[in-house]
């Protein structure tokens, strides 16, 4: 017997996104998103022209890294509380698909609707750099935009997770919350624990830190994502505000990577797990 | 004889055809004109052979057992109604038919298909209305039918005669995000109807609609089911149930206390009909004569009439009586124990 049948997954996708294509959200955040890129290069190249793609990138990053889990969670906390309280997967269900089918389908269907979105965001400003600025680094960007929808796949998987989870969209509301937020309690947890550790606000801002710190990024989905474009650049030391650090060699692309890909596929399986045992 | 109900497929008007079994009739359109044959069809016998078959079908949420040992079977072709107050346990036992809840215990079979096993080509024969009918707002009603036949791997060219058939072209644009209740209850008919299911499971389909909506549906379940169909039905519409369906089961506090033809559940509860006697000037004292008569359970009086229930052989007993007492009866109506008589004894024994 067949795990899943693949044309059940690409109708249930074809349908997630023809009905997420057109959220409103959605389409505001992309042309925001679009805005942003090019006030971001003009910003970068010190208001008299654009700033190279690299600069704007790295202008970008905590940008993305807020405004496309944003995206990924409108798009999918509630489409298994929402739809299993509206009575809409009761339908779906009743028809011959099976649970990890639909939760395939929604995670491709949704996650083009992102697609569709980083690459009229970032298509549109990086044209714009590199028709006045010219198109180096396009390597670079190119990976930029890639891992960009990684980050959005990989929220996208966590609030199917919560989705799959809760209850109710209400609850569910909750838990997208807290995924959103989970970047800046980290943030928060680190830190506490670098000066409960005898690590002082000098060595912060000069970039004197433990390789555990740096390292621990693969606890949260944003910073690891900022890691990764800094390493598809080839950009080992930062300095911004203030602050200056320079990534440890353990932190390779590669072993990023790595990372992404748990943090993807771990919490779908738990969100099969929990659609599969749910009661619709 | 037999009388149908059709329906113009231009205007839309319904009109009522007489006639015997397998006779062509020529009707014309009273409102449009439209004219057209009608081939009365042969009554349906129903069949011996099972479409469903539940047996000790048991779910516990939590420490309540919203379904307990329940076992019944619907024959093919039958129209079988499932009735129950709130919360008895009936959109409970629909959704384990079609496997979108987890039983602790018990089987069902489809077709002779075990759901758990073979779910997949068991659910291709099945058409489902739930009790809360939910679309997606962003699509038409067109795209909505188009995903739903993909998903059965029914051919897409099907979807304008659907949606013609429930009535709903001229919305055939629009998001469903704009639809009435009614509307989409509409299109939740003609997502059933995809792949011409065997099998019909309705959950409350008239819950919540106006008059125009509920005797739309209702048409459309005596036609599925006209058609061939086998159609599950629960509701707590008592008339609708014992207007539509050939048998009933009647489910309280999870537990199936009875399952029936109406008629046999009503002699097996020996509920008695009841009379009601229109009598020129009826005095206060002669309910009391009357419930002196042997074989008389009750009798009331409200304005002129004297609501009498009884055996029907006591009814000449009970005019005599009457007669006796110097009442001149005025009319006289038998009113048959209806479906609401027994479930309200079931429910009332039961609790």
């Amino acid at each position: 017997m067949k795990l899943f049948n693949p044309r059940t997954m690409y109708v249930v996708a074809k349908k997630e996104f023809l009905d997420n294509i057109r959220n409103k959200w959605v389409i505001v955040l992309t042309f925001l998103f679009a805005l942003i890129i090019i006030f971001v290069s003009y910003a970068v190249g010190s208001g008299e022209t654009f700033g190279n793609m690299q600069n704007t990138v790295l202008g970008l990053l905590s940008i993305t890294s807020f405004l496309i889990p944003i995206i990924a969670i409108i798009l999918g906390f509630s489409t298994i509380s929402g739809e299993a309280e509206s009575g809409a997967l009761n339908v779906v269900l009743s028809y011959p698909a099976k649970r990890i089918e639909v939760l395939l389908g929604k995670l491709l269907g949704l996650g083009s609707v992102i697609i569709v979105s980083v690459f009229i965001g970032f298509g549109v400003g990086g044209v714009v750099i590199a028709l006045t600025v010219g198109p180096e680094s396009w390597v670079g960007y190119i990976a930029f935009i890639f891992l960009t929808i990684f980050l959005g796949f990989i929220y996208l998987s966590l609030a199917i997770c919560i989705s799959a989870f809760c209850k109710r969209r209400i609850t569910s509301i909750g838990g997208g919350i807290l995924v959103f937020f989970w970047s800046f309690i980290y943030g928060i947890v680190i830190t506490v624990i670098l000066y409960a550790t005898g690590g002082t606000v000098d060595d912060l801002l000069a970039g004197n830190l433990p390789d555990w710190f740096y390292n621990s990024v693969v606890f949260s989905p944003g910073d690891l994502h900022q890691a990764a474009v800094q390493r598809a650049f080839g950009v080992d030391t930062i300095n911004a505000m203030g602050y200056s650090y320079t990534l440890p060699e353990s932190l390779s692309l590669s072993n990023l990577l790595i990372v992404h890909i748990i943090w993807l596929i771990v919490p779908l399986v738990l969100a099969y797990i929990f659609f599969k045992k749910r009661d619709i | 004889m037999i009388s149908k109900t059709i329906i113009c497929p231009s205007c839309k008007t319904q009109m009522t055809v007489q006639g015997n079994p397998g006779e062509k009739i020529l009707v014309t359109c009273p409102n449009c004109k439209n004219k057209g044959y009608f081939i009365i069809p042969s009554p349906k016998p129903i069949s011996d052979s099972i479409s469903i078959e539940i047996n000790n079908l048991t779910k516990i949420y939590k420490d309540v057992k919203a379904v307990d040992n329940v076992s019944f079977n619907v024959y093919n072709g039958e129209i079988f109604g499932f009735l129950g107050p709130n919360g008895a346990g009936k959109t409970t036992t629909i959704k384990s038919m079609l496997g979108l809840i987890h039983v602790n215990s018990g089987t069902i079979k489809i077709n002779g298909f075990d759901m758990k096993k073979d779910s997949i080509d068991v659910k291709e024969k099945i058409g489902f209305i739930p009790e809360k009918v939910s679309f997606y707002d962003n699509l038409t009603p067109f795209q909505t039918l188009c995903f739903f036949c993909e998903l059965k791997g029914v051919d897409k060219s099907v979807v304008p005669s659907l949606i013609k058939e429930v009535g709903l072209e001229d919305a055939m644009n629009r998001k469903v995000g704009t639809f009435s209740k009614g509307m989409v209850q509409l299109l939740g008919i003609a997502q059933a109807m995809i792949g011409n299911p065997s099998i019909y499971i309705l959950d409350e389909p008239t819950v919540g609609l106006d008059a125009r909506w509920v005797r739309f549906i209702r048409q459309k379940i005596k036609m599925l089911n006209e058609q061939g169909a086998t159609v599950v039905f629960s509701s707590h519409i008592l008339s609708e149930v014992e207007t539509l369906c050939n048998r009933v089961a009647i489910i309280n506090k999870g537990k199936l206390i009875a399952q029936d033809t109406v008629a046999n559940l009503n002699k097996y509860l020996h509920i008695k009909p009841r009379i009601e006697i229109s009598i020129d000037k009826l005095d206060g004292k002669v309910p009391k004569i009357i419930e002196k008569i042997d074989g008389v359970d009750a009798a009331n009086a409200k304005g002129d009439t004297l609501f009498v229930t009884c055996d029907s052989q006591v009814r000449s007993r009970v005019i005599a009586a009457l007669g006796k007492a110097g009442f001149k009866v005025v009319n006289i109506k038998t009113i048959e124990p209806s479906l609401e008589d027994a479930f309200v004894k079931l429910i009332e024994g039961d609790t």
